[in-house]
């Protein structure tokens, strides 16, 4: 019968959709499980033939290596704090900014948003030179603020939030405004609170982009104890060795918060917004 | 709204642990750490070396005790950071005072006169002896560039043969000792285990790069550059020669592949290398890397044609020429050339000191069982006596990718031998036009 | 509870009691009041810009115009870097033509495999959470640890010509064939990249009103139709991001060929930052600097065009 057909397809579909979500998954997944696999084994396994999936014997051995032949504590709260801040900020001046270019009308708006995005199209190596000189003559070198300041905006977090900012209908701001609103009251209480989903996306991003820099952190800190999560890790890739082992363990070490922060951005703010929402 | 509050708690949460963070972030001094009293100067050292150095703490405590007017801020990088970082702190007039260099950067560096002379900062001597008595004749010569002493040799790199003596035993081979024997014991040496016609086992593995390219090069009595190094000769007949070798024992004779960019552990352990090329270093990364091959590798001088040879560089402490404190740089660096400092690099990564009188020292040459019980070292320290570092000229890492990319091109059979070394003859003598 | 429209709308209210007569001095002072607000608002970043963006770029574009080994005083020789560049450089060229094809191959799947893996992640499905976590963890991962997994993967004896050869289909060193691997890289690369577009689409689908989707089914709109007239319609401003960040940024690809390939074989993967940061190596940094901004006029041209054909994207 019609009914039993439709449902039929429906199984099918669902059923289908859960094969290809958790075969690709698996896919996915793969390079993870070898880096916490390799981690685990002995260093004379990590390229024997035919490749180990499963390490035997499995030791935890490194994790402790590189917790204390490295000042890894200090590594790990060097990158927490700077992707911290650097996230916080750029969050707020992002969502800011990109409601004024997305909602609000001023002279030169698009001309300048442009001139803003020509930043992107310049790669940063050729920067690295005249930056660095910068910092030097602020006194920045192998401090937090070289690490936090010139990161502390991006003109991608500007698009991005102007891109979810600009699908909220006009309709609701001018009625707020002809309320009586005030500018920062509308953004505060209508806009923030609808781009959302965006700030969360942002803020994934941003901690992403700030946790894994490495050539800026590499260049502008000279102590060991001015290092972030990257520059530390390499160091583990020594003069004529590689200690895989270690290296292996100090990324899943850095990969850990990464995970921590997704997955608490998703959750509250994505998922929450639209608990039971979703009726398709 | 419900999700303000957590939003805003997180973000007071973040601004709280900023405010409590240490005080790091006040920026006293460019160097971060507090002036030191007076009289006391500080010395930057930059190192590339790893956990495996021979700057250990204790050998900085031991310094900084018998000098105590000078403090040693010491800084581990690793390779790749070190030439970036010390690039663009050279540029912008902050280098650190005493830095660990490759030997292959060098000539790029000195001829735009980025390290000081150590020649009159140490006086022509080191720990009282003359310079061309505590080294070799060859690492005298790799030290020098246009007369001035650019780098204190600390590691020596120089190549001769690996090969599996316990193959080479069971099926009863002779080690090569010249180009000729090195096919034919090759062509006994190597099976084809999945039948497809092509040896897969037991191969001769070569690096696609200058290192190698340049030891058959000289073996072949042949040169990269004229006299004077104005121009490029290596597309002479026994260049040309000796490159067709490299890629006749690939494409023709099959008894050797191409690893590429592949780690050279991997065809080690899963035995589609018996031979290769290589460096003293190697023998470190072999043992830590395939344990449960000991005894079945074995070290030998590598096969020629004429005359043997192979390229020569290896780690040089440098003092660049805009450093603060060169002085105590070098007070630094002459005692790091110290005999039990020296072994340091031997004992730390087995690495071959540049010192003689630690490459002579009973440690360094003492029987290795990894290696089946040879004395390996001072099979490569006899290899420097006729081993030749690279030109040394300002467009050196330019020449070097010129000359990855012809080996490759070669190789892969783009284009004929001859053409390939035309081709690149005519570029670096472009270039050294510039 | 669901966000509706309304609901934002009367967040609002407590306002209402501040609105005053509008005479035309008071127009023209919420007039002034909103640019003032806007200026205001986009302080923070356009300072920072400045500061840290332009002021490089303009010192770097300077270089461009001499011949600079960093170590000894710049020598001004005008167009000349360019002239090399654009005429008498083979190796731009090849670099040039390698990171179209990175862009193209890069931008044609990518954000596809994102939309495709967002729009599954947004049914109702179990585990949602721990899927699009899998789904973002390779742009989590090290690009270190990436790179090492795949050569592994693409190595002579690894799982892919493991698989490939017991189906009997032919094998090749995919990082070492100059065929391939240039493409290699690119799959890494995509593999790598994808879910970040799938995090970005996601939440741009979450915040489509259910009315929408309500009024169209009422309408009798079937799946199909929903997603071509509403859904992607609604995602259009997020899609024209993606593609202008993502071409952007792909012409930029720098770091999978450093680690995987190193431009090779024989500069059969050669980037256009790759070219830059040789000639970094070669100490040429004012060539390296006219590499940049010969990428940045394209990128702004491309750019430029984009937005004057496209129109504004709202």
């Amino acid at each position: 019968m019609a009914t039993s057909r439709i449902g039929v397809r429906k199984l099918v579909g669902r059923t289908g959709i859960y094969v290809a979500l958790i075969v690709s998954s698996i896919v996915m997944l793969v390079p993870f499980y070898w880096m916490v696999s390799t981690s685990l084994k002995v260093e004379a396994d990590v390229f024997a033939y035919p490749p180990e999936w499963i390490p035997q014997p499995a030791t935890l051995l490194h994790y402790a290596e590189v917790w204390t032949s490295l000042p890894f504590a200090r590594f790990l709260f060097n990158s927490l704090f700077v992707a911290a801040m650097v996230t916080a900020s750029n969050v707020f001046f992002s969502t800011i900014a990109g409601y004024a270019f997305a909602k609000l009308r001023f002279p030169g708006r698009d001309k300048l948003f442009f001139v803003l995005l020509l930043t992107l199209m310049v790669p940063f190596q050729v920067n690295l030179i005249p930056l660095y000189k910068m910092m030097d003559l602020f006194r920045w070198v192998d401090t937090y603020w070289a690490l936090i300041v010139p990161s502390a905006t991006s003109v991608f977090g500007l698009y991005l939030m102007r891109q979810y900012i600009l699908s909220i209908p006009d309709e609701l701001l001018d009625s707020a405004r002809m309320d009586g609103c005030s500018e920062f009251g509308i953004f505060w209480r209508i806009v923030a609170p609808l781009a959302l989903p965006g700030v969360a996306t942002l803020a994934i991003f941003s901690f992403m982009g700030s946790w894994t820099s490495f050539l800026w952190p590499m260049i502008v800190t000279n102590s060991m104890n001015m290092r972030t999560l990257p520059v530390g890790i390499a160091l583990l890739q020594e003069y004529h060795t590689t200690n895989w082992t270690q290296i292996m363990a100090g990324s899943t070490i850095a990969a850990l918060p990464m995970i921590i922060v997704f997955l608490f951005m998703q959750r509250q703010f994505i998922e929450g917004l639209t608990a039971g929402a979703v009726k398709q | 709204m419900k999700r303000m509050p957590i939003f805003l708690s997180v973000v007071l949460v973040i601004v709280l642990a900023a405010c409590g963070a240490p005080s790091t972030p006040a920026p006293t001094t460019p160097a971060g750490v507090t002036p030191p009293p007076a009289g006391v100067t500080t010395i930057t050292v930059w190192d590339y070396y790893g956990t495996a150095t021979p700057f250990q703490p204790e050998m900085i405590a031991a310094f900084e005790q018998e000098n105590p007017n000078i403090k040693v801020k010491y800084e581990s990088l690793d390779w790749d950071a070190m030439f970036e970082k010390l690039s663009v702190s050279m540029t912008t007039g902050t280098p650190p005072d005493v830095a660990t260099v490759d030997m292959t950067w060098v000539p790029t560096w000195a001829s735009l006169g980025a390290f000081a002379d150590l020649g009159p900062l140490s006086g022509g001597q080191v720990n009282g002896v003359p310079l061309n008595e505590a080294f070799s004749e060859g690492a005298v010569e790799a030290m020098t560039f246009e007369g001035q002493t650019v780098v204190m040799l600390e590691d020596f790199d120089v190549y001769c043969l690996y090969y599996r003596a316990d193959v080479f035993e069971e099926k009863g081979l002779e080690v090569p000792t010249t180009w000729q024997q090195l096919v034919e014991v090759g062509q006994q040496l190597v099976e084809d285990t999945d039948g497809n016609g092509v040896p897969d086992r037991y191969l001769y593995g070569i690096f696609p790069d200058a290192f190698r390219w340049a030891q058959f090069l000289y073996e072949n009595d042949a040169t990269m550059l004229n006299e004077d190094n104005t121009q490029a000769v290596f597309n002479s007949p026994e260049g040309v020669e000796a490159t067709q070798f490299i890629v006749d024992i690939v494409n023709e004779y099959h008894i050797a592949f191409d690893i590429g960019e592949e780690e050279a552990i991997t065809p080690i352990k899963d035995g589609r290398m018996a031979m290769f090329s290589d460096g003293p270093y190697m023998m470190g990364v072999i043992k830590d890397g395939a344990p449960e091959m000991e005894g079945m590798w074995k070290v030998a001088p590598h096969p020629y044609s004429k005359q043997p040879s192979s390229y020569l560089g290896g780690t040089g402490l440098a003092i660049p020429v805009r450093a603060a404190n060169k002085e105590a740089a070098w007070k630094f660096v002459e005692f790091a050339m110290r005999v039990d400092n020296a072994i340091g690099v031997y004992t730390g990564s087995g690495a071959a000191p540049g010192l003689k009188a630690a490459l002579e020292s009973p440690e360094v040459s003492a029987a290795d069982p990894y290696f089946g019980g040879q004395v390996t070292m001072p099979l490569f320290l006899q290899a420097t006596e006729t081993a030749h570092h690279f030109p040394y000229v300002r467009q050196w890492n330019e020449m070097y990718d010129i000359i990855d990319d012809m080996m490759g091109s070669a190789l892969l059979e783009q284009k004929t031998v001859q053409q390939a070394l035309d081709d690149a003859v005519t570029e670096i003598n472009a270039l050294l036009e510039e | 509870m669901t966000l509706t429209w309304t609901d934002i709308g009367r967040s609002h209210e407590h306002c209402r009691g501040k609105r005053m007569e509008t005479s035309i001095a008071r127009r023209i002072g919420v007039f002034v009041r909103k640019y003032y607000w806007a200026y205001l608002f986009i302080l923070g970043p356009v300072i920072s810009t400045t500061v840290f963006l332009f002021i490089p770029m303009v010192s770097s574009f300077a270089f461009s115009l001499t011949e600079w080994s960093g170590l000894q005083p710049p020598q001004f020789v005008g167009l000349a870097n360019y002239k090399k560049l654009l005429f008498d450089d083979p190796k731009f060229v090849k670099s040039f033509v390698n990171t179209t094809i990175f862009v193209i191959l890069g931008q044609g799947s990518g954000p596809i495999f994102g939309l495709i893996s967002a729009l599954a992640l947004n049914q109702k499905v179990r585990f949602r959470a721990g899927f699009r976590t899998a789904y973002f963890l390779p742009v989590m991962t090290s690009l270190v640890v990436v790179a090492t997994v795949w050569k592994m993967l693409y190595n002579e004896n690894g799982l892919i010509n493991g698989l490939l050869r017991t189906v009997d289909l032919p094998t090749t060193r995919w990082l070492n064939n100059p065929a391939t691997a240039l493409v290699s890289v690119i799959v890494t690369s995509v593999w790598q990249g994808f879910g970040f577009e799938t995090v970005i689409f996601l939440a741009a689908l979450q915040a489509i009103p259910q009315e929408l989707y309500e009024a169209a089914m009422i309408d009798g709109a079937n799946a199909w139709n929903r997603f071509w007239h509403v859904t992607l319609p609604s995602l259009r401003p997020v899609i024209v991001m993606i593609y202008i960040i993502g071409i952007i940024g792909t012409y930029q690809v720098f770091d999978q060929i450093y680690v995987m390939t190193d431009g090779g074989p024989v500069n059969a993967s050669r980037t256009i930052v790759f070219h830059l940061w040789d000639n970094f190596h070669y100490m040429k940094f004012g060539y390296a600097s006219a590499v940049a901004y010969v990428l940045f006029a394209v990128l702004a041209l491309f750019s430029y065009l984009q937005m004057k054909f496209l129109g504004r994207e709202d």
